[in-house]
């Protein structure tokens, strides 16, 4: 309850922080994404399984994609307050619950360089994918495997500050952008890696929330990921760099600093040591073409007693899209593994790839309608182990999201 | 225009990629046309052409009250010319607010967050090449280009432009796109007649990829 307290605490000071004398008008958007989907998957990951797919057998039909809810209140001149709201399913915690809430300050550039700082909770700066409002893809209705894991796992509790090289506004064809942070709360990142492995899932966990649907028997309750153990601060450091606007490279490295050796017996949960190196890659040309490339490559640890344990993990991902006015095509191809104590048959450990093909249309400013095939294949030792099942397991789904947004401002 | 600011517009200008090129009127007044085509032939449609008398001293333009509007998260036009002492007002038709500045060396502003009402206009009394961006919205850019000539234009469609009744003089014709790849100056002497005179100019290096446009609302960036 301290921690949560603490969390609180923090998120409210920064929202509070740059409380201005006169406020201008806010920025809403309310987003209601409904889906009808046929699906072949496992049990979900979100139910406790080892299926892939946040919609198993079970979810299929009609289902809630999302409801969520969005407010820019700037704050003054140069600084701005952001918060996200989503409801995904029953299974949630809250009726609705934050994703991100942060606070921006971001000043006049001066010189050709600009300065912004963010204070809240909210995602590091890795994804090229996750680029339409609320971190969602633009390109299919599932994200990629990676970025369906920051999604899940990751957030930053913190302050991050960025510095921008805006040559495109001095004449140049480059820009370039250096980001550096300190976070917390974020301890349990890695426990879902490797409890489940990869998952394929726009469903973002909640500040306030927890994966999956509760338990009767508290040792199988699922996660609330947001949590500081240790009172150990982490840090990322990330470099992109722009090519006018048709190419953006990301370069990221992530380590929550976690003690492994840390555990709080309230969410019954350890501190994962996760350290990551994240890279995106995405290339869009003038006549409606996007390839976009995306690695992962890092590892989690805890060590109970002393005696530690590891999991490696790596995800790649390929997509590429052609734009024509408001359609949209999608191919996207993702690999992903997970390998405990170095063994990739052990319990803990996986491997599987991904296609996912997908078509979308945004009719005007509040409609957008997508249908998605995608099928996982993955082999996990796990289901043999604990379901006596095949550890080989192929689901696919077909996924139609129709989304309609309002906005205004008060 | 003094030494000094002459001697920015022109570097600001080269920096931006320019094509320059000298000619002689004749001594009655005449018209010049202007053709302008990319290295694959196509016409370079909406180049801006200044004419500086060379030989003579003709005034500036008249200054103007122009407008840079911004509509769907873009500024509208993507480049405006006008004469020096000019003013631009920057109205936001979109229903979000939008945060615009400039750090170019001939003109720095800044326009408070805002949407609806315009702020006042801004005065533009350097020659020179500025280069426009929104704080809030990283992808909208956009130039206001300042001259001291007394002539100037756009390339139309079919990348040309007309001046008539030039009086009668050395003149030094610039072309100026946002995306022209060559700075380069061009000099050249036109002997002009009773007929039009006409300068073709064709570039030699591609052009520097367009802006993308009509990313759909939904996207953030």
């Amino acid at each position: 309850m301290g921690i949560l307290t603490g969390k609180c605490t923090f998120m409210l000071c920064a929202l509070v922080a740059c409380a201005p004398a006169v406020a201008p008008a806010a920025d809403w958007e309310i987003e209601l994404d409904l889906r009808a989907l046929s699906s072949d998957g496992r049990e979900s990951f979100l139910d406790n399984g080892h299926g892939k797919l946040r919609f198993d057998e079970d979810h299929q039909g009609i289902q809630l994609g999302r409801l969520r809810a969005a407010l820019n209140q700037p704050l003054g001149e140069v600084f701005s307050a952001h918060v996200e709201a989503s409801r995904w399913d029953a299974n949630d915690k809250n009726p609705i619950d934050l994703t991100e809430a942060y606070v921006e300050y971001r000043p006049y550039p001066r010189a050709g360089l600009r300065t912004r700082l963010r204070l809240g909770a909210f995602y590091p700066p890795m994804s090229q994918e996750s680029r339409a409002r609320g971190w969602a893809t633009p390109y299919t209705v599932t994200p990629s495997a990676i970025s369906s894991w920051i999604g899940e796992e990751i957030r930053t509790v913190g302050l991050e500050g960025q510095i921008d090289w805006l040559g495109t506004r001095a004449g140049h064809r480059f820009d370039l952008e250096l980001t550096a942070a300190v976070s917390g709360w974020n301890d349990p990142a890695g426990t879902m890696l490797a409890a489940h492995g990869f998952a394929f899932s726009d469903r973002q966990t909640t500040l306030f929330g927890r994966v999956g649907a509760p338990q009767p028997d508290p040792a199988l309750a699922k996660k609330e990921l947001f949590h500081e153990i240790d009172g150990r601060p982490g840090y990322y450091l990330g470099v992109q760099a722009r090519y006018l606007d048709r190419a953006v490279l990301n370069v990221l490295h992530y380590d929550n600093r976690a003690d492994p050796t840390a555990q709080d017996p309230a969410i019954r949960d350890f501190a994962w040591l996760t350290r990551f190196d994240a890279a995106a890659l995405r290339i869009e040309t003038g006549n409606g073409w996007t390839a976009l490339l995306q690695a992962l490559d890092g590892a989690t640890y805890i060590a109970p007693g002393g005696f530690w344990l590891d999991w490696k993990f790596n995800s790649q991902s390929a997509l590429v899209a052609k734009r024509v006015g408001a359609h949209m095509l999608a191919a996207r191809y993702d690999e992903f593994a997970v390998k405990f104590h170095g063994s990739s048959a052990a319990p803990g450990s996986e491997q599987g790839h991904a296609w996912a093909w997908a078509y979308s249309y945004d009719r005007g400013e509040h409609w957008r309608l997508a249908l998605e095939w995608l099928r996982v294949a993955s082999n996990v030792p796990a289901r043999v182990n604990v379901l006596g099942e095949s550890a080989l397991a192929v689901e696919s789904k077909l996924e139609f999201s129709a989304r309609y947004s309002l906005n205004g401002t008060f | 225009m003094s030494r000094l600011a002459k001697s920015v517009w022109i570097r600001r200008a080269s920096a931006a990629g320019f094509a320059s090129l000298a000619l002689c009127c004749a001594a009655q007044a005449g018209s010049l046309s202007a053709s302008v085509r990319q290295r694959d032939g196509k016409p370079l449609v909406g180049a801006v052409i200044t004419l500086e008398a060379q030989t003579q001293t003709l005034p500036a333009a008249t200054p103007v009250a122009a407008i840079m509007d911004q509509m769907n998260l873009a500024f509208v036009p993507d480049v405006l010319v006008i004469p020096v002492h000019s003013t631009v007002q920057f109205p936001n038709s979109d229903p979000i607010s939008h945060q615009v500045y400039s750090f170019s060396t001939a003109r720095k502003f800044q326009l408070p967050l805002y949407r609806g009402r315009a702020y006042p206009p801004v005065m533009f009394d350097q020659p020179g090449v500025i280069t426009l961006g929104c704080n809030i919205h990283d992808n909208m850019l956009a130039y206001i280009l300042v001259t001291a000539a007394p002539y100037f234009g756009r390339t139309d469609a079919a990348g040309e432009w007309v001046v008539t009744s030039l009086p009668s003089g050395k003149y030094r014709l610039r072309v100026w796109h946002p995306l022209i790849n060559e700075p380069q100056e061009v000099e050249r002497d036109i002997q002009a007649g009773t007929e039009r005179e006409s300068v073709d100019l064709r570039l030699t290096r591609p052009l520097r990829p367009a802006p993308l446009t009509g990313r759909p609302h939904s996207w953030e960036y």
